[in-house]
């Protein structure tokens, strides 16, 4: 049963730099100066925060929409929920749309959580009978049960966001939008609420949903929108648009200015070489690679050691190679030399990762030059798990009969439970 | 796909899809008004009662009234009867000139018709002023029993509520207006604790407004408020219709109040998450 639909065409907002006047004064004085012809207009400086978006999510579909910091993307959500008026194109909602911007926006703190779940639910459109049916649903989902009737500034900021998620999750939208709300809650809760938007996405909504945690979108969501700048740089499959992500941020990283100083110790470049010793961008998970750090030393350096990271994120760390642990250091004269990393295999699942790298002064103990997050490792992800990890595996079936034989065996040769208390 | 069943709904079909949350607001700015106080919502009746008895000293034994100004009543229930549309009024508006700033959160969150911010402060303002209203039964009681004045309850007190709904009418549209303007320009939050100070001294709300063809009074009643007040009085303790002329006089301008503040309101509603 089709239920949502979200169409977004040429969708452009601008907005303005500085401050407009604010103080009856100003504009007065404003007026008066152009009434006498005086008035140069000032040049309004400003910039589109979303530049011509177009994109159509149908029916039971979830997409991500990812960017880096002021791509526009609560800006797009704040106009697709009509908070804001778009500039040019259109926005066009098919059924309910709920849009959890800020998880306690409607919240006060003097009221109780019961109080505030009322308030809340009628914020986002819920009647009063709607809200006292599911009302119980709610402070069950929300898990605060023993605080509902307590001032919600007693709370804490987990607490917030678990009632503020549960109410949203329970009007049942037909569109709903979600903006890095659930970055506050707990493990568990946060798996309870993407087990809810599974729910509504299987029962025809559509969701969209704005992150930054990619291995959650990844996990998730059916397509993925980058932005950057207020464009549209991407749309398409969620492990693409992590690549195109990664480029956006990448371009945002300030210039490497020592790699260009020739008198100055640096990473000068890191590359990824297949089996065949040619250099790839893309490697399979089961062939041996190898990685050579191109470095330039300003002078001699008897005990070098050489760290490499591969990272999920900017962040997370997946496997990391030190040569002090390995009781490795190298030599280097001054200018440049080059030592690589050799693996038998990268046993990791298809998509984007970062890759860095870092030279330390082994006798003083000094980092003398990191590589940043600059460099990129793309693994090919034909048919392979999408996980992390791509672990080596088999399966194996087994039928009624032999599973009823070897429960038999179990039962002979298993000490009873008794003995074991006993 | 063809572009599908967009909707969009007016205004007022709007707000009413939206009138569960009118109310949510109102009951919510009714609780925290009077959470952690001790007297709660007897302060609804507690402002209009404190104005009187200031009033009622002031007016007979400071400075007197003319000896022909025939108030029609002892004077506390004259100050009372005047101060209790007014507190409904001024504190109303005054809600509504802050609704829109103070729910900076709100607006800019989450979509909803704005126009009912403004319209529960109003609603919280209605609720005080039917609690203070029992006072005003207490006081009639109180002065019939007490002095020579005696008081009858006559046919009259059925048009009460259509003074009210002039009066909330006048209100919305004033409040709308006011709450825009404010999120605009801060300034106006400073003017109207001025303005409404002075008009309540252009409506005869503790002393009756004298006729006259000066300026002064020629102002006083072009100012709407005046023939409500009278009204309630005329209706209320007099026993007789409100002068039909002036009454009507103030029901168009409460009528053109609420549509000029709605429109205005409604157009300029796109902006207020980016300018607040």
């Amino acid at each position: 049963m089709p239920r949502g639909l979200l169409q977004l065409t040429g969708v452009s907002k601008r907005f303005r730099r500085g401050a407009a006047h604010d103080r009856l004064g100003e504009l007065i004085l404003s007026g008066c100066r152009r009434i006498l012809g005086r008035q140069r207009r000032r040049p309004v400086d400003s910039f589109w925060a979303v530049d011509d978006l177009s994109f159509e999510a149908r029916p039971g579909e979830a997409v991500g929409l990812i960017g880096p910091n002021g791509a526009g993307k609560s800006t797009a959500l704040k106009l697709i929920a009509r908070i804001l008026r778009p500039d040019r194109g259109r926005v066009d909602v098919r059924g309910r749309l709920t849009a959890l911007i800020e998880i306690s926006a409607g919240f006060h703190g003097d009221l109780t959580g019961r109080e505030n779940i009322y308030m809340n639910a009628s914020i986002l459109g819920m009647r009063k009978a709607e809200i006292e049916r599911k009302l119980d649903a709610i402070i069950d989902f929300s898990g605060v049960e023993p605080f509902i009737d307590t001032p919600v500034k007693r709370y804490s900021a987990g607490m917030q966001a678990r009632l503020g998620f549960s109410v949203a999750a329970h009007v049942d939208p037909d569109v709903l939008l979600v903006d890095e709300v659930l970055a506050v809650g707990d493990v568990l809760f946060r798996q309870r609420c993407i087990g809810r938007m599974r729910e509504l996405v299987a029962g025809g909504a559509v969701l969209l949903f704005v992150t930054h945690n990619l291995e959650q979108m990844q996990s998730f969501c059916s397509r993925a929108v980058v932005l950057d700048r207020g464009r549209a740089v991407f749309d398409g499959l969620p492990n693409s648009a992590v690549a195109h992500y990664f480029d956006a941020l990448r371009a945002q990283l300030p210039a490497d200015t020592s790699s260009n100083d020739p008198s100055a110790d640096a990473v000068v470049a890191l590359v990824v070489k297949s089996v065949e010793g040619c250099a790839a961008s893309v490697v399979s998970s089961e062939d041996p690679i190898e990685i050579d750090v191109v470095l330039r030393a300003a002078r001699v350096y008897r005990r070098l050691a050489i760290e490499i990271d591969i990272r999920r994120e900017l962040g997370s760390c997946l496997a990391n190679f030190s040569s002090i642990r390995d009781d490795q250091t190298f030599a280097v004269p001054s200018g440049r030399s080059c030592v690589t990393l050799s693996l038998p295999s990268l046993p990791l699942g298809g998509g984007a990762y970062v890759l860095s790298a870092l030279l330390r002064d082994a006798e003083s103990g000094r980092v003398i030059a990191d590589s940043g997050f600059r460099y990129q490792l793309f693994v090919e992800d034909g048919g392979r798990p999408t996980g992390i990890l791509c672990l080596p595996h088999e399966w194996c079936y087994t039928d009624a009969n032999a599973l009823r034989e070897s429960q038999r065996d179990d039962r002979a040769s298993r000490p009873s439970p008794g003995v074991l208390i006993g | 796909m063809s572009v599908v069943g967009v909707t969009t709904y007016d205004p007022v079909t709007e707000l009413w899809r939206y009138r569960h949350l009118l109310v949510s607001l109102t009951v919510r700015e009714l609780r925290i008004r009077y959470k952690q106080t001790v007297l709660g919502v007897a302060w609804a009746v507690f402002v209009p009662l404190s104005m009187m008895c200031v009033f009622t000293f002031v007016f007979t034994r400071a400075v007197t009234l003319p000896d022909s100004t025939d108030l029609g009543m002892p004077y506390p229930l004259f100050a009372y009867v005047g101060l209790l549309p007014w507190t409904y009024f001024a504190s109303g508006l005054n809600g509504c000139v802050n609704s829109l700033v103070s729910h900076r959160n709100l607006v800019t969150k989450v979509y909803f018709p704005r126009e009912v911010l403004p319209m529960s402060c109003i609603g919280a303002a209605f609720v005080d002023f039917l609690a203070a209203s029992f006072m005003l039964i207490l006081l009639v009681i109180y002065f019939h029993a007490s002095s020579d004045w005696s008081f009858t309850l006559r046919p009259s007190v059925l048009f009460l509520p259509v003074v009210v709904v002039t009066q909330t009418v006048l209100t919305v549209g004033l409040g709308m207006l006011l709450a825009m303007a404010n999120l605009f320009y801060r300034d106006v939050r400073q003017v109207f604790s001025v303005i409404i100070q002075v008009w309540m001294f252009g409506t005869s709300v503790v002393y009756p407004l004298p006729h006259s063809d000066s300026w002064i009074g020629r102002l006083a009643f072009a100012n709407p408020m005046t023939p409500i007040v009278q009204a309630y009085r005329d209706c209320l303790i007099h026993g007789r219709l409100p002068d039909a002329p002036s009454y009507l006089y103030a029901v168009a301008v409460a009528v053109i109040a609420l549509v000029v503040g709605w429109a205005c309101f409604h157009r300029a509603g796109f902006l207020f998450a980016e300018r607040i």
